[in-house]
């Protein structure tokens, strides 16, 4: 057994970019305040000193700018992670992510591709200001050309951004900040993966599949531990891609227990909820006993911080939706 | 730019970096916690940086200085001259050596070091504010907080520290030049060592003490041993007084003023206050009531035999947590509230813990007195041992004080002991064992001490109990 | 010879006073140590006690029927010299033990030590709420590896003997204190003080510790989620089939909640992805043929997601609470699946009972001259046959008794055949065979039917499909007892007529009051498919057939 390290999230973020960097010169990261600085998280800390300005550049304050030089950077062979310093930033940067990084290899018929993964904090909970709190995820999911990754543990945070750095195709890479100090888990120091596209079952459970990622993993887990107290069993799924959805897991999980429940912190409507309740539906509806429920943020704009405890599924309202689903 | 406040997660966080706080957090993260020590000045806390490290120091600089000088008997003829700056200098090194130990211990195991303040916001959250340059603050989310913040000297009115003539033990121990004329206000074991160090280092010394003897905890005949000696030194005592107020002197120093309960007043001349009155625990600041904790009348937090405070998963350990204030009682603390946030049946259930006063002789005492054994329902017997019977001790030149050993007549069961004499500091350990394992007279009588030392009067004051002593009369 | 006394022990905690339901034995008879000598009820059971002496009762001092606090002396003994036991008082610990070994009721006496064993869960002191033993506050002579030995394993180190000099304790010591305590005593209920740790005893009441899933789950069968299923009337069919899984569209899943009915029991060849596929056909053919007659097995259990109701482990445990007058039964298998057929029926259809009563003189008469030939035919020969085929007579002038009503698709289905279900009351409850074709059978067919179904009804070896297809009822309370009664319709029937006890009544002929024997007829129709005016129409037929029971013969 390797050695192993005692991380927390965003210290895994930091050695994987390490890590990878060392592995391959032609990963290169670049961003708002990533070099000297070392990130405004410190998820870049160190990464300066080590590999030089050529290779941790500091950008000045331009989104449209950062994403399109990544994705010239990534035509012509480099693997850039370009940060964006919050995922609420990244609408000004929109075009170059939907208009050109998705659509690079379909335009080029494969000619071009862009081993490029776009990295940036999102979600609520850290008491902060507009545009540093939600999560749009979605938007990214529903551009076909672009995979979508969120982690919920330090290991799988480094293990995960490997393979988005690896991954000959775009990556978004979305970092639950919530969670970026919360807690320390066992991650390894030699390079590894985590495949993308693939679920893991965090809880074993056979009354209710509780498909989840991300900041909300913990909640849910805490919420399945009281039902557990009440005879109720959950199947906790960790979704930790969520384009493209791991659909085996997701199915074989419902058909294996018939009920469905789906948390995230994001807005219901045209959420990743609804896209797992529609497969849901169609791969696997004869197994069907209860309606897919969805505990998800609102249909509102992303609340200041006094209501935030209010919009973010909690443990209890994780643990309501649950019962919903359960007791159909 | 804001980002937000992103809490930090840890399962044992602890407050203060003393020899309470640093231990338990070693401990906790050898029993694989994920640990956090919060630690707003130095490392060590004051036991390291102003009290028994230093005190100790300059102890053996000014016994070492004094031996010199007073060593003609023995055919040694010296004139030792002191250099106070470079011993206060050889002192601070010794601190640094330690702190800079502390520091790179729990790094090794593992324990995430934060400097700054902290205060609770809740039962499960404290805020961390970094003084100085790192400014900010920052949350710590916690699921067992130790708090281990330790003690300050207490400050009596009209004796404000912040004046550079009126000194706390701290500045005492920080001084690089030695007072001529030196008031002490207090006769407990901090005045007493100080009393006799300034003495060895040539201040002309006078303590004043409220009650009418020195060392309030102690016997007579141990308290008497050292007082007669601290005056053969030269220092000057005056019971039953009070310190009211300072004034300038006419001749550039200062007056003491002091009064008696009856009124009468006296006043004497000095060039510094030393006031060592006792030490109050330090909790302003912690917002202690935000996690739902409470302090009892005299500051302390009320803790139970396996350091929980009235919220189950808070801690606390050391002099905030009241007597015994002694930095061998707070790492045994730490140690228990580490253990018992690890899930092990630990508990403060020690028997005996010992303590020591390094003045000249040395006191070291453990469990029971006589008078204690009585009244806890034992029918002690008592057996000791006079240093000026003992070889060693006529060797060393030191042959004024005793080892007394207290024991259940019945069982034979070790209860206590004191010493007053050369090393009682030291050789007050093997009894804290005995008393420990629950050692009868006969085990430590029967356990064979080398000769020629000291510690063999331990064991004859064991069979001196027994009525069968070789080296002394039996009682 | 002395005299003991024994005083009421402590049975378990919480539990202050008993009543003494019985004496088991009087004044002068000849005991032996452990024989019950009385029956006394708790809250929490019914506990005999035993006795603790060899020897002759002395004296009873209590009466049947007195409530007595624990402690009281309730009986004496006249103890012999060598068989006695110790003094009372000190026996209390022993006897609370006696009081628990018999275990004539195995529910009740486990009870108190569910009761014991609560309290007595955390290790041995009273204080230690969180079962964390003690710290001695005097001195403790014992080294430290003996304290914490004592702490790992839950031993109060004060309570422990010490071998060593003047009493020292090792670690040997508190190892032998630790293991002592398990072997030593085993359900010591009542004796706090002493501290053993009591053997955890079986408690089918403590259902609470199971941890079974609280959520009914595909394959979890009726007697899943009650821990013991009601024993089934009929081994078979239509059998339940008794899957772990089942697909079905959500519409189906709806329409087989509705019935009352498990999904996972519901016969089907269908397969759809490897796994058994049902249809709400499948669902609605399944759950006729068990409604009709109210047995369990497959009976309609709603999805009970039990997530408060963790008792609901076993039937055994909570029978009969005595507690003063009230007595609770359970309601669930046949009795629940009567009830909720009751139910639909009633409250769904707009019953209305039309009663009046036929003269049987002729009838009578008629079986009497029958009976002999019944007899060599080996069949016993009842009114009911006649009675059939009188109102086989009845459904074929007025249909709309044999009939269905679908109300969804708005259709009274009007039946072809004349299947007759006849009531049985059996111990588990009401049961309707069904005795097909009645208008083809001839009078000692039918006869034999009928007994041989009601003897098998009333045995439990009747099938599923035996009581299903009916499509008019008879309810034959008159063989019990009664003249009128308003019988509920058996659904999805609209009509059921209730047989009144044959007796010779006063009736008016030709302006004088006569005794005659009458038949009291209840008929209960739905008046959503059938008027008053027809039911009265019908009855009237039915009447004259049995009146004139040469009419029947034209049949």
């Amino acid at each position: 057994m390797s050695d192993t390290q005692n991380l927390t999230v965003v210290q895994a973020i930091r050695d994987g970019l390490y890590t990878e960097m060392r592995e391959d010169d032609e990963v290169l990261v670049l961003g708002q305040d990533v070099g000297k600085n070392g990130g405004v998280f410190r998820a870049t800390e160190g990464l300066f000193d080590e590999f030089g300005g050529d290779r941790v550049v500091d950008t000045p304050l331009a989104e449209s700018g950062i994403v399109g030089a990544a994705v010239g950077m990534a035509a012509m062979g480099l693997k850039p992670v370009p940060e964006i310093q919050f995922s609420g930033f990244m609408y000004p940067g929109f075009d170059q992510i939907v208009s050109h990084m998705a659509r690079f290899r379909a335009r080029s018929r494969g000619r071009f591709s862009l081993p490029m993964t776009l990295r940036a904090p999102y979600g609520g909970g850290i008491r902060a200001p507009e545009h540093h709190s939600e999560s749009k995820e979605a938007f990214y999911a529903h551009e076909a050309g672009l995979k979508v990754a969120i982690p919920s543990t330090p290991s799988d945070a480094k293990g995960l951004l490997a393979a988005s750095i690896r991954d000959p195709d775009p990556v978004i890479f979305l970092e639950p900040k919530l969670i970026y100090r919360a807690f320390r888990d066992e991650v390894p120091e030699e390079p590894y993966t985590v495949p993308l596209g693939e679920a893991a079952t965090r809880r074993e459970g056979d009354d209710v599949a509780v498909f989840t990622y991300g900041a909300m993993t913990r909640p849910t887990l805490e919420a399945a531990e009281r039902l557990a107290e009440d005879g109720v069993e959950c199947e906790v799924v960790d979704l930790r891609t969520i384009s493209p959805l791991d659909r085996e897991a997701i199915v074989s999980a419902f058909e294996a227990t018939g009920r469905a429940v789906v948390v995230h912190e994001a807005p219901k409507t045209g959420g990743v909820a609804a896209e797992i309740t529609a497969i849901l539906q169609e791969e696997a509806l004869l197994y069907q006993e209860a309606p897919v429920k969805r505990v998800t943020g609102f249909d509102v704009p992303y609340p200041l911080y006094a209501l935030e405890d209010y919009y973010l599924p909690s443990a209890t309202r994780i643990e309501e939706g649950i019962r919903e689903a359960v007791e159909f | 730019m804001v980002v937000g406040d992103i809490a930090t997660g840890t399962e044992v966080l602890v407050i203060g970096a003393g020899p309470g706080g640093y231990v338990a957090a070693i401990r906790a993260a050898q029993k694989g916690l994920d640990t956090t020590l919060v630690e707003k000045d130095a490392y060590g806390g004051a036991c390291l940086n102003r009290g028994c490290i230093p005190s100790k120091a300059l102890i053996t600089g000014s016994g070492l200085a004094h031996e010199a000088g007073n060593a003609e008997h023995m055919g040694v003829h010296a004139d030792p001259a002191v250099d106070m700056g470079k011993m206060a200098e050889w002192k601070d090194g010794i601190v640094d050596r330690l702190t800079g130990g502390v520091e790179k211990l729990c790094k090794a195991n593992g324990v995430n070091l934060i400097d700054g303040t902290a205060s609770f916001v809740d039962d499960h959250t404290v805020r961390v504010a970094h003084g100085g340059e790192g400014q900010g603050s920052e949350s710590i989310e916690f699921e067992h907080a130790i708090v281990a913040t330790g003690s300050r000297p207490i400050q009596i009115p009209g004796f404000d520290f912040a004046a550079d003539h009126v000194w706390s033990s701290a500045d005492a121990l920080d001084a690089d030049s030695v007072p001529d004329r030196l008031g002490i206000v207090g006769g407990g074991y901090i005045g007493m060592e100080l009393a006799t160090t300034y003495a060895k280092l040539g201040a002309d010394v006078t303590v004043v003490e409220m009650l009418d003897d020195i060392l309030d905890p102690y016997e007579d005949d141990v308290t008497r041993l050292v007082r007669t000696r601290a005056e053969e030194l030269g220092v000057e005592f005056n019971f039953g007084e009070g310190a009211s107020e300072w004034s300038e002197g006419a001749d550039g120093g200062y007056r003491l003023h002091t009064e008696t309960e009856d009124g009468v007043e006296s006043t004497y001349g000095v060039d510094r206050i030393l006031v060592a009155v006792g030490r109050q625990p330090v909790t302003d600041g912690l917002d202690l009531a935000e996690a739902g904790i409470e302090t009892d009348d005299r500051g302390f937090i009320e803790t139970d035999d396996r350091t929980r405070s009235a919220v189950d998963h808070v801690h606390a350990v050391g002099d905030v947590a009241g007597d015994p204030m002694l930095a061998h009682a707070a790492s045994t603390e730490g140690i228990v509230a580490a253990e018992v946030i690890a899930g092990e049946p630990a508990a403060l259930d020690q028997q005996a813990i010992p303590a020591a006063v390094f003045t000249d002789p040395e006191i070291g005492t453990v469990g029971m007195t006589e008078a204690a054994a009585e009244e806890a329902g034992f029918d002690p017997v008592v057996g000791e041992m006079p240093f000026n019977s003992s070889g060693r001790a006529m060797t060393t030149g030191h042959t004024e004080g005793f080892a007394r050993i207290v024991a259940d007549d019945e069982t034979g069961f070790v209860l206590g002991a004191q010493i007053v004499g050369p090393e009682a500091s030291e050789l007050i350990a093997e009894v804290a064992l005995a008393i420990e394992m629950g050692a009868t007279l006969e085990d430590v009588s029967g356990t064979v001490h080398t000769h020629p030392t000291l510690a063999e009067a331990v064991m004859e004051a064991a069979e001196n109990a027994r009525g069968q002593a070789i080296h002394t009369l039996n009682r | 010879m002395t005299v003991e006394e024994f005083r009421l022990p402590d049975v378990g905690e919480g539990v202050a006073e008993g009543e003494l339901v019985s004496w088991l034995v009087s004044p002068g008879d000849r005991v032996e140590e452990d024989q019950p000598v009385a029956e006394v009820e708790t809250d929490k059971a019914l506990v005999e006690v035993p006795s603790s002496y060899d020897g002759l009762v002395e004296e009873l001092f209590v009466e049947e029927g007195d409530v007595v606090p624990v402690g009281d002396v309730i009986i004496s003994f006249r103890v012999d010299e060598d068989g006695a036991a110790d003094g009372a008082e000190a026996e209390d610990a022993d006897e609370a033990d006696d009081a628990e070994a018999p275990e004539t009721d195995a529910d009740a006496t486990e009870a108190p030590e569910t009761d014991a064993d609560a309290t007595e869960a955390p290790e041995t002191d009273a204080d230690a709420t969180d079962a964390e033993p003690p710290t001695p506050s005097g001195r403790t002579f014992a080294p430290p590896s003996a304290r914490r030995l004592a702490r790992e394993l839950g031993v109060d180190i004060g309570a422990v003997d010490g071998s060593g000099p003047g009493g020292r304790v090792s670690e040997a010591d508190v190892r032998a204190h630790a293991e002592g305590d398990e072997t030593a005593d085993g359900p010591t209920v009542g004796s706090a003080d002493d501290g053993p740790a009591p053997k955890p005893a079986p408690t089918p009441a403590d259902a609470g510790s199971d941890r079974k899933s609280a959520v009914r789950k595909r394959g979890a069968s009726e007697s899943d989620a009650t821990g013991d299923a009601a024993p089934a009337p009929h081994a078979d069919a239509p059998e339940p089939a008794g899957r772990d899984t089942t697909l079905a569209t959500p519409a189906t899943r709806k329409v087989a909640r509705e019935l009352g009915v498990d999904i996972d029991d519901v016969p089907t060849d269908e397969r759809r992805d490897g796994e058994a596929f049902v249809t709400g056909e499948h669902v609605r053919a399944y759950a006729e043929g068990s409604s009709s007659g109210g047995e369990d097995g497959s009976a309609p259990q709603p999805k009970a997601l039990d997530l408060d109701d963790t008792t609901a482990a076993t039937d055994a445990a909570t029978d009969a609470t005595n507690v003063g007058a009230d007595e609770t039964v359970p309601y669930r298998g046949v009795r629940r699946t009567i009830g909720k057929q009751m139910e639909r029926s009633k409250y769904t259809a707009p019953h209305v009972t039309h009663h009046d009563t036929v003269a049987v003189d002729a009838l009578v008469e008629a079986r009497e001259e029958l009976k002999p030939k019944a007899e060599a035919a080996g069949v016993s020969l009842t009114y009911m046959p006649f009675v059939m085929k009188a109102i086989v007579a009845g459904l074929k002038e007025y249909p709309s008794l044999n009939s269905e009503l679908r109300e969804d698709d708005e259709e009274i289905v009007l039946k072809g055949d004349y299947n007759l279900g006849i009531a049985v009351a059996t111990d588990a409850g009401l049961m309707v065979p069904v005795v097909e074709d009645v208008d083809e059978k001839g009078l000692f067919e039918l006869a034999d039917e009928i007994s041989d179904l009601a003897s098998r009804a009333r045995d439990r070896k009747i099938t599923a499909a035996e009581m299903q297809g009916g499509t008019f009822s008879i309810t034959n309370f008159g063989a019990i007892g009664g003249e009128y009664a308003t019988p509920i319709i058996n659904y999805p029937e609209t009509a059921i007529l209730g047989l009144g006890a044959i007796e010779e009544r006063p009736v008016a002929r030709d302006g004088e009051v006569v005794a005659a024997p009458t038949l009291p007829l209840s008929l209960s129709i739905d008046h959503r498919v059938i008027d008053g005016a027809v039911a009265a129409e019908f009855a009237n037929t039915v009447m004259e057939h049995l009146e004139h029971p040469l009419l029947l013969l034209t049949q």
